[in-house]
């Protein structure tokens, strides 16, 4: 004590710090081996209750002869009583449950999959989903919105649409995808209001959300072609409208090829050329020359994906006289998928070209070489 | 006279206190902010994203970087672990750097491969490629082997690749390193789930291999090294990217992306010229002329970490090799300090400039040769007879017990997050590591990067060397 | 015993998966009295298992992305044989490229995740009727 008394104020703080490093290295022990207690605990459980669940579902749910019908009646009553015999009162007991059931459902859909539904209703699991929902925190509210989407559970408007204005963004962007699949209302009039750009992220999820949902109203995209002023709303768009192969919203699409915007412009010619549009070839040939670089790499690609067979010539003079390697390796690589009328000039091409050029056909040709 | 070395005396004894202290003040923060961005990584994850982006056409394409010296004992079961990453569009570009031995032989007749004619543009320059393999058997048609002449470094090798692969983002690997197979599923995450930034590289936790289990390339049991010395740097490993890498990451300023992990966003890395050969600290090396690339060119971007192991290597286990290995790293280090010493404490390089560089330059470059000479002055004081010895013990004490606490919340972080290892005793087992760290590691690595700057300053010729593989092979 | 009559005419399949439901769920769909249900969680295992049977199958069925071999290797390997066995794909794999990969390879058949169970047996009897 004497030493803390007459130290000057460096060698105090130290000794307080030697203290509080101590007990906190003593803490750091504490709490990795309860985290290590807690964690191999669930995991006993897990094991304990796992299989049994899933006995109880194959049993009750998979071999009920309802299954092979080919009409399914959401009134049909299951028998949970097997249910009941494992400690539903407990929390945990019950969230575990619902993941298997949403494993389950991540596996088998149609009748199959109904039923499973209809056993997390009457195991009365939505409730707990519910008031998951209700909590303060936002990750209890983004995996209550998880657990409605994979169940396919409807939940009203009035619930969800406030989310959709949320301070934190994944709670936004999950109560947007929950309102497209479950709302019966205009899904998609999100794409109307939502002003900030779409993450890559959010698109994987919007696809899946969209592709997966079975009787969605699939709208004209051009829509959102012509009138939204969110340029990721625009390319996701394009996706869609490749995805579901909307042929009558062609024209909105061609129209964007006069934008000022080069990258949505070379998203517009990805897609047209994706779509198969003949009529377009005229106008990218002749917008090609005052293209960016990779603008004009997408219009020989698109070239080579609508396969008309009317722009050989434009195709080969790229290849032979373009002084950009990409270029040539584009226009070489469109020349191929167009072999089915081009062959005299490849065959030409492969005899008169100089030994760069001649590695480029032969990449191109070669069917182990994917890219 | 007595009078100007009593101030010299002082001002260097401030001196050393105002950098201990912040030093200190910088680790409670990376701490913190360790913890902040481990919290937020874990509450955005969950299992089912990695399946969505699994099954989703949208998955960008990613290209696998992965040069190959004389890797004949492991080099078929490596590919293999390769070519059964869980992603769905990607593809592996293995560089046979000049092997000498009968690596490529291994890899044409267990592949199927067969020589192709390639175009390629080479936007970087490289030693001579002789020639590009694929497979003819379509199981294989991610696999793409280039043969090239020895480049006497990683860099070219990478390089090289770099001028094949096909698509927008690269993953730069040792084929050596065993990858989780969702690897490239957590990488490409954060890129896209990124507001606003560009993320140009992206890295992982790496982990010491040498006690692990394997079977044919895949980790059946995580175990903390038996040997003494991987052992310290399995607890070094954890600091630093649990630690150290994540807190960076939270403020967006990541010093390195680790060469033996990382993913990078091609068109940066080539626009800023590839790899260079010349480097000893490859990896830092790009990262700084990246960062510089974005800057010049306005690029809004991040490199960012993420706190899960998904990368196991093997550490050297013996001294001598240990020695070469952080020779070298010190010697990258005072290479990339001295060559892009404009940016330091230059504002147009924002955070790289003004933050990272400076942090480097001080208590990355300086540390060792701030404490050896701490350590010699000390001891000439004591021999003096000037110490105040209570006093010195307590100081040395609160170090001790302040850098044990650190490495200890590391491990915490990283046991809160996943819980790796089969037992708690194993994890204890490496709790107890800390402990003599400060006594045997510590001076080691003192002493060899004082070493490492030594022969950046003599400009001594050195190779890159072999680590003497062990091989992943299966413990008996 | 006379199982050497019953397993004559039941159809011996190997399951090559790696999720922990989807082999239960399969047993359901393919009952025991008609069907030989083999499953196998990696690609390692479906090896050994053609191996050590002599490719002796008449039916696998596969996910694609899975530990130590991916189902393309197997595809390969089964297809190569005098004899090949069809080969049903069972993925949640959702690019085209993998899809048709899956095709070039020789897979008879591809049903994407989630399943309808209904479907499932209906291809694995047109599929094991087509090579009898």
């Amino acid at each position: 004590m004497n030493i803390f008394r007459y130290a000057p104020l460096a060698i105090q703080l130290a000794m307080i710090f030697i203290v509080i490093a101590t007990a906190g290295t003593l803490l750091a022990y504490f709490s990795i081996l309860r985290s290590r207690y807690l964690g191999y605990r669930q995991d006993k459980r897990m094991s304990y209750l796992l299989p049994k669940v899933d006995n109880l579902i194959i049993e009750e749910v998979l071999t009920n002869p309802e299954v092979t019908e080919t009409s399914y009646s959401d009134q049909l009553i299951l028998n949970t009583e097997g249910f009941q015999e494992l400690p539903m009162h407990k929390k945990w007991v019950r969230e575990a449950i619902t993941g298997r059931i949403m494993h389950f459902r991540r596996n088998v859909r149609g009748n199959m999959g109904q039923m499973l539904r209809s056993l997390y209703m009457q195991l009365d699991l939505d409730k707990d989903t519910m008031k998951k929902m209700k909590s303060g925190k936002w990750e209890k509210k983004v995996q209550a919105l998880t657990e409605f989407i994979n169940m396919d559970m409807s939940i009203s408007d009035v619930t969800i649409l406030p989310l959709t204005n949320s301070r934190n963004r994944e709670l936004r962007a999950a109560a947007r995808h929950a309102y497209i699949k479950l709302s019966k209302n205009e899904p998609f009039k999100f794409f109307d209001v939502v002003t900030e750009p779409l993450l890559m992220w959010d698109q994987v999820e919007l696809f899946r959300i969209i592709s997966s949902t079975e009787d969605i109203a699939v709208p004209n995209f051009a829509r959102w072609i012509t009138y939204s002023s969110n340029k990721s709303v625009v390319s996701f768009c394009l996706k869609l409208i490749v995805h579901y192969n909307q042929l009558p919203a062609v024209p909105a699409v061609i129209k964007l090829l006069d934008t000022k915007d080069h990258y949505l412009r070379a998203n517009a010619i990805n897609c047209l050329g994706k779509l198969r549009v003949p009529d377009v070839e005229e106008k990218l040939v002749s917008l090609y020359s005052s293209q960016p670089l990779h603008c004009q790499i997408e219009i020989l690609k698109a070239l080579g994906r609508i396969s008309s067979g009317r722009y050989i010539d434009f195709l080969k003079q790229e290849f032979l006289h373009s002084t950009d390697f990409d270029l040539r390796k584009s226009a070489a690589k469109s020349l191929v998928k167009n072999e089915w009328i081009a062959s005299q000039v490849l065959q030409e091409l492969i005899d008169t070209a100089n030994p760069e050029n001649l590695r480029i056909l032969k990449h191109c040709m070669n069917p182990l070489i994917k890219y | 006279m007595s009078g100007i070395l009593e101030t010299l005396g002082n001002l260097y004894e401030s001196t050393l206190f105002v950098y201990g202290l912040v030093l200190l003040i910088v680790y409670a923060l990376l701490a913190f902010f360790s913890m902040l961005a481990i919290r937020g990584y874990l509450q955005k994850n969950n299992d089912h994203q990695l399946d969505l982006l699994a099954s989703s056409p949208m998955a960008p394409g990613i290209t696998i970087l992965a040069p190959a010296f004389n890797e004949g004992l492991t080099i078929i079961s490596n590919v293999r672990s390769l070519l059964t990453l869980n992603y769905p569009r990607y593809e592996i570009v293995l560089i046979n750097d000049g092997s000498t031995d009968n690596t490529m032989q291994l890899l044409i007749d267990e592949f199927k491969m067969v020589v192709v004619e390639y175009a390629y543009n080479a936007k970087i320059r490289t030693q001579p490629v002789k020639k590009i393999y694929k497979s003819t058997d379509p199981a294989y048609s991610s696999l793409l082997v280039i043969d090239k002449v020895n480049g006497k470094s990683k860099a070219d090798a990478v390089n090289a690749g770099m001028n094949i692969a096909t698509f927008n983002y690269f993953v730069c690997t040792d084929v050596d390193c065993i990858l989780h197979k969702d690897t490239l599923l957590e990488l490409i995450k954060p890129v896209m789930q990124e507001e606003g930034k560009r993320v140009i590289a992206i890295g992982a936790t790496l982990r010491i291999a040498n006690s692990c289990e394997f079977d044919e390339g895949v980790m059946t049991r995580m175990r903390p090294p038996r040997q003494l010395l991987p052992r310290f740097q399995e607890v070094e490993y954890i600091r630093s990217f649990v630690l150290g890498k994540m807190g960076w990451s939270y403020i967006n300023c990541v010093p390195n992306v680790s060469g033996g992990l990382g993913l990078f966003d091609k068109e940066v890395a080539i626009r800023s010229g590839g790899y260079d050969h010349s480097s000893f600290g490859e990896d830092m090396e790009l990262l700084t002329r990246m960062c510089r690339y974005a800057h010049d060119n306005h690029i809004d971007y991040s490199i960012r970490y993420i706190p899960k192991t998904l990368c196991w290597t093997e550490a050297p286990s013996t001294l001598k090799i240990f020695n070469r290995q952080r020779t070298r790293w010190s010697r990258g280090l005072a290479q990339l300090i001295y060559a892009h010493f404009g940016m330091f404490m230059n504002p147009r390089y924002g955070k790289m400039g003004l933050i990272i560089f400076p942090f480097n330059f001080f208590f990355e470059l300086l540390a060792p040769l701030i404490e050896f000479t701490g350590v010699v002055s000390y001891i000439v004081l004591a021999i003096m007879g000037r110490i105040n010895w209570p006093y010195a013990v307590l100081l040395l004490l609160f170090v001790y017990t302040y850098s044990v606490m650190i490495t200890t919340i590391s491990i915490l972080w990283d046991q809160l997050s996943f819980r790796y290892y089969k037992s708690w005793k194993e994890v204890l087992y490496l709790c107890m590591t800390p402990f003599m760290e400060f006594l045997l590691y510590h001076p080691l690595i003192v002493v060899y990067s004082i070493r490492g700057y030594y022969y950046f300053l003599t400009g001594k010729k050195s190779t890159w060397g072999n680590m003497q593989r062990q091989g992943f092979g299966k413990k008996k | 015993m006379f199982t050497g009559i019953n397993s004559a005419t039941m159809s011996k399949i190997l399951l090559v998966e790696d999720d922990e439901i989807m082999p239960k769920i399969v047993a359901r769909i393919l009952p025991a009295s008609e069907y030989e249900l083999h499953h196998v969680s990696n690609g390692k295992e479906a090896f050994e298992k053609l191996d050590s049977t002599n490719y002796g199958y008449d039916l696998i069925i596969t996910d694609i992305m899975m530990p130590y071999a991916n189902g393309f290797e197997i595809l390969s390997k089964v297809k190569n044989r005098e004899r090949p066995i069809p080969v049903i794909i069972v993925s949640n794999a959702g690019n085209e490229d993998m899809i048709m990969e899956g095709f070039k390879l020789g897979a008879d058949d591809f049903l994407k995740k989630p399943i309808i169970p209904a479907e499932l047996l209906i291809r694995v009897k047109r599929l094991l009727m087509k090579n009898k």
